[in-house]
């Protein structure tokens, strides 16, 4: 044992700084950085609904003559990406923790598994009777309506003001692009979705940084 | 600076109940995850873990992640009222006005 750490901080000054630098170093390392959170899905929607607007234009035009399977696929991949990125930060941060914030974070998680098979289950039993542009609009407003939904939840958990004010955005500009028809869609969802997404992880790591 | 509680008033164990305190309240943490917070070594650690213990302010619960054993550790209930006086007194101390109710 160090024999000097068995001795009193020097002043009443050295202890609170003490107290204040553990907790603060604690709880950085114990949360995750937010925008390694957030951006990967920020990314992955403005790219990925971006090459949809591009392929699958409004009223069945094509902007840039991309293949058919690109966007999808490219959308695919980089969602699985930000999951992925996403598992390894939380498991790295709340690794070794159990209790109470753990079991939040697994049942949350299933939510969001078992929400979006349940919801895409009865898609995909309808969608080969709709025209293409419908087909595709009724797949991206139901995931992006969900995951609004989940991200308000999600808010309301952990009484995260963030989370809940994306997933209010995220809520209303689906409403927004899905009047706005098949095509217009995709674009609001790149550009109002997955920017609203960059400026949340911005918004939540600054709000971290003052906090300290 | 005379009347502080002894058990938490130590550098080190200072610096273990203030890293435990910032966990959530029903989350326990695992014996070299906070040995890695704290940078101590391993037999350092246990014993001012131990005397948190004999004070009542730690609990300290072994049991198996699968076949590996593990030891969990969280601040008691008493140990988190003891952290707070502890913190209340110090801030006394250095303004001793007053001061609005600190989160």
């Amino acid at each position: 044992m160090n024999p000097d750490d068995d001795l009193p901080p020097t002043d009443a000054a050295a202890a609170l700084r003490l107290i204040e630098d553990q907790r603060s170093e604690t709880t950085r390392r114990l949360e995750p950085d937010p925008r390694v959170l957030y951006w990967p899905w920020g990314i992955a929607w403005l790219v990925g609904f971006g090459l949809f607007f591009l392929r699958f234009s409004p009223d069945d035009r094509v902007l840039v003559r991309l293949p058919g399977w690109l966007p999808l696929t490219v959308l695919f991949v980089l969602l699985l990406s930000a999951a992925a990125i996403q598992a390894v930060a939380g498991a790295r941060a709340y690794g070794q923790v159990t209790g109470d914030s753990a079991r939040r974070g697994r049942w949350y998680g299933c939510a969001w598994a078992l929400g979006s098979l349940s919801v895409y289950a009865g898609l995909g039993r309808i969608t080969e009777h709709l025209p293409h542009d419908l087909a595709a609009l009724l797949w991206s407003a139901t995931a992006v309506g969900l995951t609004g939904a989940l991200e308000m939840a999600g808010g309301a958990i952990w009484l995260d003001r963030d989370l809940f004010r994306l997933g209010v955005w995220i809520s209303v500009i689906n409403v927004v692009g899905t009047f706005a028809g098949p095509g217009w869609h995709s674009l609001v969802i790149a550009v109002a979705g997955g920017g609203g997404i960059l400026v949340a992880g911005m918004l939540a790591h600054l709000r971290r940084r003052r906090a300290r | 600076m005379t009347d502080l509680d002894p058990v938490i008033h130590a550098q080190a164990r200072l610096r273990v109940v203030a890293s435990l305190s910032a966990l959530g309240d029903g989350d326990r943490i695992a014996f070299p995850r906070l040995q890695e917070l704290l940078a101590m070594t391993a037999g350092n650690l246990s014993v001012h873990l131990r005397r948190l213990e004999d004070a009542g302010y730690v609990e300290i619960r072994k049991t198996h992640r699968g076949r590996t054993p593990t030891t969990l550790i969280r601040l008691s209930r008493r140990g988190r009222l003891a952290f707070e006086e502890y913190t209340e007194a110090i801030r006394t101390l250095l303004d001793p006005t007053p001061s609005k109710e600190q989160s």
